[in-house]
């Protein structure tokens, strides 16, 4: 099938589905028309100009882009354009990608199920056996959907705490964070810097792992971007013969984290589980119960650090210099009062504004200490709970942590998500009695990779239930951690696993 | 109100008063004779110049009543000030992007997009605003810090495009210096000949947008300042004088001029400064407030945003009259922020406690840490211009000047002035090359005079900035040249400097032969003459110097003698002398 074949049949599918998976979707008719065009010759005559010449990728629409609007999901920019590409855009374009449109995402990406945006929640592309809706995870949720519906090739996300791992987890994609620093975040909207990475959504890991190699690159423009001195280091500490040799000559040693197995998690995910580490075990590696103590801290840190950064990084909008203005005056008629109150208090939607909250709390002089200082401690301590057990060492650690005789693994194997993706009605209706807080839980096995700036990926694998008739089984996200700077081999892991049938 | 008067010529050329106190007329004189038409009118007319008196009588009265009950509440009442100032650096661009920093440009003119904080624009630090900034810390011998970081200081305001601006709170880039203050500087006369004031710390900060009101609906924002990179001085609260406060601030711009740290001063908003402010009753226990790591203080405010070294010492002695009112009346005094308007006489408060600020800091996730090499450190120690007190000591030794010509010398157009007169003097000497050092250092100290004085009241009459061009220092060292060796005299000199000032461009020794100036001079027959006409006119005021010794009026009849002898020839000492031969017989 040709490119440009490949390209109608998507936006085809974009038009096609209800997901609503697009805040802007891409125009039927455009000059991208003919870049497809050119991509297919050189394609014919056997020069493509990368892996992903001509194909259609969707770009979450917190990241920016010049030829389209970059809402954020959010009222405050419901009508921004930026005037620059994010450097994520001009590498895609210069490989000879074309943006397939902007999707729908949890305003500014907070959230865990795409359904807190001011274009409405995206729909999962699967449904329950009762047949509804579904959530198809956040606040990636659109890019993961427009994949999995088949509107794009693959897609971008954002991931801060899960982002991208939840909703590939739930939609039956692949979804890759890579290691913090290694892909450019110029030109994507901060939500929680210290923590925002892009992320990748494909159908195969292969294609996900073709669009990293273009965007792992070191950018000038983004002031947390490893050097490249820093990336040459990095690698050749991975040529060395000990850690070159895994999974091509020696077995991978496997950790399984025993706090990962919690009782809130639901048998079908403990099930999926269990059945990848013993096919891997089959394969021949070895499998070693290692502890992460503090994981069980993770969650409580990354709900005080990201909105932390949140609150500041929001403070930006304010509508005078760009975004949309609330009508009429907006100081509630006293002169003294600020420029901006009502177009703020209107602009944001109820989960920003409660991170918002959050954020300036915690930050407050009298609340520092005990929340913000706090939690960075505990993320001090996540990341050195993953040094303890790697056996690659961190490339970025000033000293070396004390090994403690743990037992030393190449890679982590554990859920991605608790459980299977809810209904969509019991995570937004009105009387579906779930607070903010039910939410934050689905994000408890992604958010300590994220504190530590981990590569992880998400990839799809099927168990057929005995007690159920469903034929197609129960779909469920396992996530593949390894050491800073190990994404080749985080991918080479999830690649082993991707779609498998247990 | 209105906001864009300070930018008008006519508050610069007042503001500039500060700087130039030797020929500028003092200010009550000016708005006196302004105002005539209620006196003209009045029934009993008295003459202007015994109006003149009287009020500058009634001034000096009523400034010694004032000194008189400063004296008294200082006897009482310990104060204490503790001084920030912000400082605009000396920097091609702005702290965080590329942009350059430019005071006149166009409008909105020169901002990048993280100036402007587009949604996904990111801070790239550019190191060559961190020189002027080591240059100033260096100068207030500060501790370098090796690494140091920046922190986001959270508020709303419309000036502040991302809703913070991005310092160093918890760890600054210069530590633990100070500054010496001397007599010279006008530190108030009970702090003695010197006092060290040691400084905190020095962090580099963001400025922010300009904002004009326009109301009742009206705001204007310029964004060509935003994030320009500044500095913060923050003093320890070791002064107890407002005299000595104001002469802190001014020693600092100096020290920052000096070093070429900052481009423009206080006048042109280059440096802002804000004071704490705090009184304790001496013989009391001592207070229970402590900040910056000074306790045993009374409870403290802030002034805020005090643009002249006058405002700094005004307001600082009003509220330490506010607060000693307030405690002697047995109130409290409340921790709040206040403002100060030129020209009042009270501070106004701005914010109470509960309207504080919480400016909830945080690291900037984006920003490495600033590491700073030793090699860069010593680089700058070793490459720092001259300072104003080894310049004072320098222009008093090595150029006999006065401190009182020194100091302007040395304050005046940012050190131009000063590179001037060394010019003029450095011909000089080559000119005098053969004579002793007694006749070399008079040299110096009448071209201090002249540079100063006679130039300087030209600029002033004129009201034209400084610019060596307008007369060329070879002009002006030839003119004092051809004034030593006497041969020309003094009026003709002044004459001259004005002709070269309107723009006369001819070789002085050409212009002098051309237009007839060289002194022929007279001779003592012709003197005696002049001289005699002049005492036989005025019979009466020859018995006044006689026999009531009013030996000033001789100087009334020099004037005579040059006003009735053939133009630029009498030489005044001259005449001088045969006049007391004549009238005192001496």
């Amino acid at each position: 099938m040709s490119l440009l074949r490949e390209a109608e049949k998507y936006i085809a599918n974009q038009h096609a589905h209800g997901f609503n998976t697009f805040i802007t979707p891409l125009p039927r008719a455009g000059q991208w028309l003919d870049r497809v065009k050119q991509a297919d010759k050189r394609r014919e005559q056997g020069a493509p100009k990368s892996p992903i010449d001509g194909c259609l990728i969707s770009i979450k629409d917190n990241i920016c882009t010049r030829d389209l609007p970059t809402t954020c999901g959010s009222g405050i920019l419901s009508k921004f354009t930026s005037p620059f590409n994010a450097t994520v855009i001009e590498q895609l374009e210069n490989a000879g990608a074309v943006v397939a449109g902007k999707t729908n995402l949890d305003e500014f990406g907070m959230g865990s199920h795409s359904t807190n945006s001011r274009f409405g929640p995206v729909k999962n592309s699967r449904r329950d056996g009762s047949g509804h809706d579904l959530s198809a995870g956040g606040s990636s949720g659109g890019s993961a959907v427009a994949v999995a519906a088949g509107q794009c090739y693959a897609a971008l996300g954002t991931d801060t705490g899960g982002s991208v791992r939840l909703p590939a987890a739930y939609t039956g994609t692949v979804g890759f964070k890579p290691s913090y620093g290694l892909v450019s975040r110029w030109g994507v909207v901060a939500y929680a810097n210290s923590l925002d990475t892009v992320g990748i959504l494909g159908n195969k890991t292969s294609i996900v792992q073709d669009i990293f190699r273009i965007l792992n690159q070191h950018d000038e423009r983004d002031p947390t971007s490893l050097s490249t001195f820093t990336r040459s280091r990095i690698l050749s500490q991975l040529q060395a013969p000990q850690l070159a040799s895994r999974l091509t000559s020696t077995p991978l040693r496997i950790g399984v984290p025993i706090e990962y197995n919690i009782s809130e998690l639901t048998p079908s995910v403990r099930r999926a589980w269990l059945l990848s580490l013993a096919y891997l075990q089959e394969q021949g590696h070895t499998i070693h119960p290692v502890s992460l103590p503090a994981t069980k801290h993770a969650l409580s840190a990354y709900y005080v650090l990201a909105p932390a950064e949140a609150s500041s990084n929001l403070s930006k909008y304010d509508g005078v210099r760009y975004g949309t203005r609330v009508e009429g005056p907006d100081s509630d008629g006293q002169p003294d009062s600020y420029l901006y109150a009502n177009t703020r208090g209107s602009g944001f939607g109820g989960e920003v504004k409660r991170r918002i909250l959050l954020g300036t709390f915690s930050l407050s002089a009298d609340a520092m200490d005990n929340y913000f200082i706090q939690a960075q401690r505990v993320r001090r301590l996540v990341q050195q709970d993953f040094n303890a057990v790697f056996a690659a060492e961190h490339p970025l650690a000033a000293v070396q942590d004390t090994r403690l005789g743990a037992e030393q693994i190449d890679i982590l194997v554990c859920p991605t998500a608790p459980s299977s993706p809810p209904r969509l009605f019991d995570v937004t209706g009105p009387s579906s009695g779930s607070s903010p807080l039910d939410a934050y839980v689905n994000d408890v096995f992604t958010v300590p990779a994220s504190l530590a700036g981990l590569p992880a990926i998400s990839v799809p694998v099927t168990t057929s239930q005995s007690s159920h008739n469903s034929s197609a089984g129960d779909v469920a996200g396992i996530q593949v951690v390894g050491q800073y700077g190990d994404d080749e081999l985080v991918m080479k892991v999830g690649e082993l696993l991707e779609g498998k049938r247990f | 109100m209105l906001r864009p008067w300070p930018s008008s010529g006519a508050v610069r050329a007042l503001t500039r008063t500060v700087h130039r106190p030797l020929w500028i007329r003092p200010p009550n004189v000016y708005f006196t004779t302004v105002t005539p038409s209620h006196h003209a009118t009045s029934a009993d007319h008295i003459p202007l110049r015994k109006q003149l008196k009287q009020e500058a009588k009634s001034l000096k009265a009523q400034k010694k009543q004032r000194k008189k009950s400063e004296e008294a509440s200082r006897q009482e009442w310990e104060l204490t000030v503790g001084v920030e100032i912000h400082a605009q650096l000396n920097a091609g661009s702005k702290l965080f992007s590329r942009a350059p920093t430019s005071a006149s440009e166009t409008p909105n003119s020169n901002v990048a997009l993280f100036d402007l904080a587009f949604p996904g624009s990111q801070p790239e630090f550019q190191a060559a605003t961190l020189l002027p900034a080591l240059r100033a810390a260096t100068a207030l011998n500060c501790d370098i810090q090796p690494v140091s970081r920046f922190d986001r200081k959270h508020y709303f305001y419309q000036d502040q495009p991302s809703g913070y601006q991005i310092t160093q709170y918890y760890e600054p880039f210069a530590r633990n210096g100070w500054v010496d203050l001397y007599d010279y500087d006008g530190i108030a006369p009970e702090d003695g000949s010197t006092i060290r004031i040691d400084i905190k710390q020095v962090q580099l900060e963001q400025d922010t947008a300009k904002s004009q009101e326009y109301p009742p609906s009206t705001q204007l924002l310029d964004f060509n300042r935003v994030s320009h990179p500044l500095i913060e001085i923050i003093t320890m609260p070791q002064i107890h004088t407002p005299a000595t406060a104001a002469a802190c601030v001014r020693k600092l711009q100096a020290i920052l001029q000096a070093c070429g740290a900052v481009t423009t001063g206080m006048e042109m908003g280059g440096l802002r400064a804000d004071v704490n402010v705090s009184v304790r009753r001496r013989g009391d226990a001592p207070g229970a407030y402590e900040y910056d790591g000074i306790s045993g203080l009374g409870q403290h405010t802030e002034i805020k945003n005090l643009s002249s070294f006058k405002a700094v010492e005004d307001a600082i002695v009003a509220e330490k009259n506010r607060q000693i009112a307030v405690l002697e009346s047995g109130g409290v005094v409340e921790g709040e922020t206040r403002g100060w308007t030129i020209g009042s006489t009270e501070t106004r408060r701005l914010r109470g406690k509960e309207g504080a600020v919480d400016y909830r800091y945080m690291p900037d996730p984006d920003l490495p840490p600033l590491v700073i090499g030793e090699d860069l450190v010593s680089l700058i120690n070793d490459n720092l211009p001259t300072l104003p007190d080894s310049l004072v000591q320098t222009l008093r030794a090595g150029y006999g000047l006065s401190i009182e010509d020194a100091k302007p010398l040395i304050e005046l157009d940012d050190g131009a002035r000063l590179e001037y007169y060394r010019d003029v003097v450095d011909i000089l000497r080559s000119l005098y090359t053969d004579q002793d050092d007694q006749t070399q250092a008079a040299l110096a100290r009448v071209a201090g005079n002249w540079v100063l004085h006679e130039l300087g009241g030209l600029l002033t009459k004129a009201d034209r900035p400084w610019d060596e061009e307008i007369v060329p220092a070879r002009s002006l060292a030839d003119l004092i040249d051809h004034l030593q060796r006497k041969l020309i005299t003094g009026p003709t000199a002044k004459q001259v400097l004005a002709a070269v000032f309107e723009g006369d461009r001819r070789p002085i020794p050409q212009l002098l032969e051309e237009d007839n100036l060289l002194l022929r001079p007279l001779s003592r027959e012709e003197y005696l003459a002049l001289a005699e006409s002049a005492i036989a006119q005025n019979p009466q005021m020859v018995e006044q110097i006689r026999n009531k010794k009013q030996l000033g009026k001789l100087g009334w009849f020099v004037g005579q003698m040059m006003r009735t002898g053939e133009k630029g020839r009498v030489e005044a000492p001259k005449a001088e002398e045969v006049l007391r031969k004549l009238i005192l017989g001496k």
